[in-house]
């Protein structure tokens, strides 16, 4: 007994040993059997809205569209490359803001949760390995805790214009709703309008790409111009 | 007998360096009292009466952050610290390795961190989505060289005392953490950012939420109790049997539980049975350690009444079983469907983090504060019980009343009902919240008030014999 009161045997058993059996157990064999999924860069996600004409592309035109000054100024043309740009702020911001403190990005296979998030006439409503199996994703956003719903399957539940006015304040369109208004994305355009920033416009792109992987485009969301 | 008691006590001044001691116990207080307001702040937005409306730095989400990486980095690893400073040389005999630079250095390098890492989060934008991880990735490889300096620093004298005899039970939970720590912060920062996504990243990233606190927290807490309870009581531990089984139980189990964190999720199902039955195991190894706690105590429960330090510590101990019976229940995955992202799980971490680990480095520091300053007893007793009172009804409070919104809140997620309405059926229930949150940031100001007044009012112990 007296050797397992020693710091090597210690050190190494338990300090090593134990916390390496337990990475191997939950984190080792996890990523094994997860291997064969591609891991997705941010171009990737922003090449495959625009090749497959997702609803989040058709929202990142509809965002050119209503405020093409702020648009033009920060994000230039409607293509992969500021689809991608925008993804990023919007997730930098995601983040940095503390978003994912109230709101999950999981839908379980339990409790009714594919019924209240789930998109009707979607089958695959559950969350999967895959969609999450890329740079956005890295650490992922499933969340601890939810004071507001879930937001993975966020464009199919709410439109770009609901968006944008819940994002300046949240009472205007869920009133008794306890969640914070973020007036600092958003600025005055030319016309004294209250419009999206850049950061603006990056989280709104970012939350109506939640979910649009799942969403079928159908003749409603196609811009109609 | 005089001139032995003086040189012991001439022995044990030089081996504790007080300095540290006093700066890491009393910043961990400060930071203590500041993430308890930012929390504070933070239930107020769910009560609809946030103070602070569209200021971006002041941002709900923002705070929150605060709340929960400072009370890991600014109050806990401080507080830690300085006992460690106190306890480590005590039970070993021998000094930490360097108190004067790498003692300072550390330091003051901790609170550098901290500090950037508010300022990183509240004014820059830059945090990461890892909870308990907050910290900006920028920092996190400062906090893992800082945690390899503290294992040298801590290591040396356990290394030493090693060598000419076993070590006694802290020795093991302490230079286990030591190793742990680094790894963990490593492993939770890193992988899921640059290694892994989606569900891998799930994966370590709910290991790192559980190991944080099961292997730097739990490991670190526990050490000091085995060194803190037997003192103050005089007497031995009762079983040391129970105390190897206690301790290897949380070495071996501990590690694997953090995937009950995700039950229900992406992540492979094997990981998540294997971290429901680690979990369900170490209720097991810490019944076992709670057994060996109130064995010491039997006998001696009126110290209890009269010795506030030590009721802080068997009220967390409480508090602790406590929080992993309920554990052993809510992480099968017939109660994760109701109570998963509820109230319930803040309600469990409250417990946890303030009822028992906040309640031991209170009442440890409660133990170790007069000591410091040369005085008999903290300054007022009148203060010493009303804050333990306010904090002891203020965490059970909150416990209670959190437990049960997570159930309506769960509950009523199933139901189905518009989303506003869990809402407004948990509102009541978040008042109440912060009402118990008041009486323990209350119950926070009078500690402190106590303590400033032990540092610098009163008779010192030596005046006090001088003139006997």
């Amino acid at each position: 007994m007296g050797k397992m009161e020693r710091f090597p045997f210690v050190v190494l058993v338990a300090g090593l040993g134990f916390f390496l059996f337990a990475d191997f157990v939950s984190w080792a064999l996890p990523m094994f059997v997860l291997k064969d999924i591609p891991m997705k860069k941010v171009e990737d996600l922003a090449a495959e809205a625009k090749a497959k004409n997702t609803s989040a592309w058709a929202d990142f035109q509809r965002l050119a569209m209503y405020y093409p000054e702020q648009f033009k100024k920060y994000y230039g043309e409607v293509n992969e490359k500021s689809f991608a740009k925008a993804l990023k702020i919007g997730h930098h911001w995601y983040v940095a803001e503390g978003c994912w403190n109230c709101h999950s990005q999981m839908i379980r296979p339990v409790s009714n949760e594919t019924l209240r998030f789930g998109i009707p006439g979607v089958s695959n409503t559950v969350s999967y390995p895959s969609e999450y199996q890329n740079e956005l994703q890295a650490p992922v956003l499933w969340g601890t805790k939810r004071i507001g719903p879930d937001l993975i399957r966020e464009a199919a539940v709410h439109n770009v214009d609901w968006q944008v006015a819940h994002l300046y304040n949240p009472q205007t369109t869920s009133p008794g709703s306890n969640m914070p208004g973020y007036p600092w994305y958003f600025e005055k355009d030319k016309n004294g309008n209250i419009v999206p920033n850049e950061r603006g416009i990056g989280l709104l792109t970012y939350i109506m790409w939640l979910g649009s992987w799942e969403v079928k485009p159908t003749k409603e969301w196609a811009l109609k111009q | 007998m005089a001139t032995t008691a003086t040189a012991t006590e001439v022995q044990v001044t030089n081996l504790v360096n007080y300095t540290l001691v006093k700066l890491h116990v009393g910043m961990g207080l400060f930071f203590f009292i500041i993430v308890a307001l930012m929390g504070f702040l933070y239930s107020l937005q769910l009560d609809g009466i946030y103070p602070f409306p569209g200021i971006e730095f002041l941002s709900p989400g923002r705070v929150r952050m605060i709340h929960t990486a400072g009370a890991a980095y600014g109050f806990l690893v401080n507080m830690f610290t300085g006992l460690l400073y106190w306890a480590v040389p005590r039970f070993t005999g021998y000094k930490v390795f360097d108190e004067k630079y790498l003692g300072m250095f550390m330091f003051i390098g901790l609170q550098a961190a901290v500090l950037i890492t508010v300022v990183a989060i509240l004014f820059l934008g830059q945090a990461d989505n890892v909870e308990w991880g907050e910290t900006p990735w920028w920092i996190d490889p400062v906090i893992v060289a800082w945690l390899l300096l503290h294992a040298v620093q801590f290591g040396t004298p356990i290394l030493k005392a090693s060598q000419r005899a076993p070590l006694y039970v802290s020795g093991w939970y302490i230079a286990a953490m030591l190793v742990w720590t680094p790894l963990v912060v490593f492993m939770g920062n890193f992988i899921p950012r640059f290694w892994s996504a989606g569900s891998g990243a799930g994966a370590v990233q709910s290991t790192f939420i559980h190991d944080l606190v099961g292997l730097y927290v739990t490991p670190v807490a526990w050490g000091l109790m085995y060194y803190f309870v037997p003192v103050i009581m005089k007497k031995p531990m009762w079983s040391h049997g129970l105390s190897l089984l206690g301790f290897w139980g949380l070495a071996f189990f501990y590690p694997m539980n953090g995937v009950h964190h995700f039950l229900w999720s992406p992540i492979p199902m094997f990981a998540q049975y294997s971290a429901v039955f680690a979990t369900v195991a170490i209720e097991f190894a810490v019944t076992s350690v709670l057994i060996n706690f109130m064995m010491t105590l039997r006998g001696s429960a009126e110290v209890l009444k009269y010795n506030v330090p030590l009721r802080y510590m068997y009220t967390g101990a409480i508090f602790y079983w406590i929080t992993c019976f309920q554990c052993a229940f809510h992480v099968t995955l017939t109660f994760q469907k109701v109570i998963h992202f509820t109230d319930w799980v803040t309600g469990h971490a409250h417990l946890i983090m303030f009822g028992t680990f906040g309640m031991w480095v209170l009442g440890m520091a409660e133990y170790v504060w007069p000591r410091l300053f040369g005085k008999e007893t903290m300054y007022s007793k009148g203060m010493s019980e009303g804050a333990y009172w306010l904090l002891t009804i203020g965490v059970i409070a909150m416990f209670v009343d959190l437990t049960a919104a997570g159930l309506v809140e769960g509950f009523d997620w199933i139901g189905l009902n518009p989303w506003i309405d869990s809402v407004n059926f948990a509102k009541p229930f978040w008042y109440f919240r912060s009402v118990a949150g008041i009486m323990m940031i209350t119950g926070l100001l009078m500690y402190a008030m106590n303590f400033y007044k032990t540092a610098t009012a009163g008779k010192g112990l030596e005046a006090q014999l001088r003139n006997a």
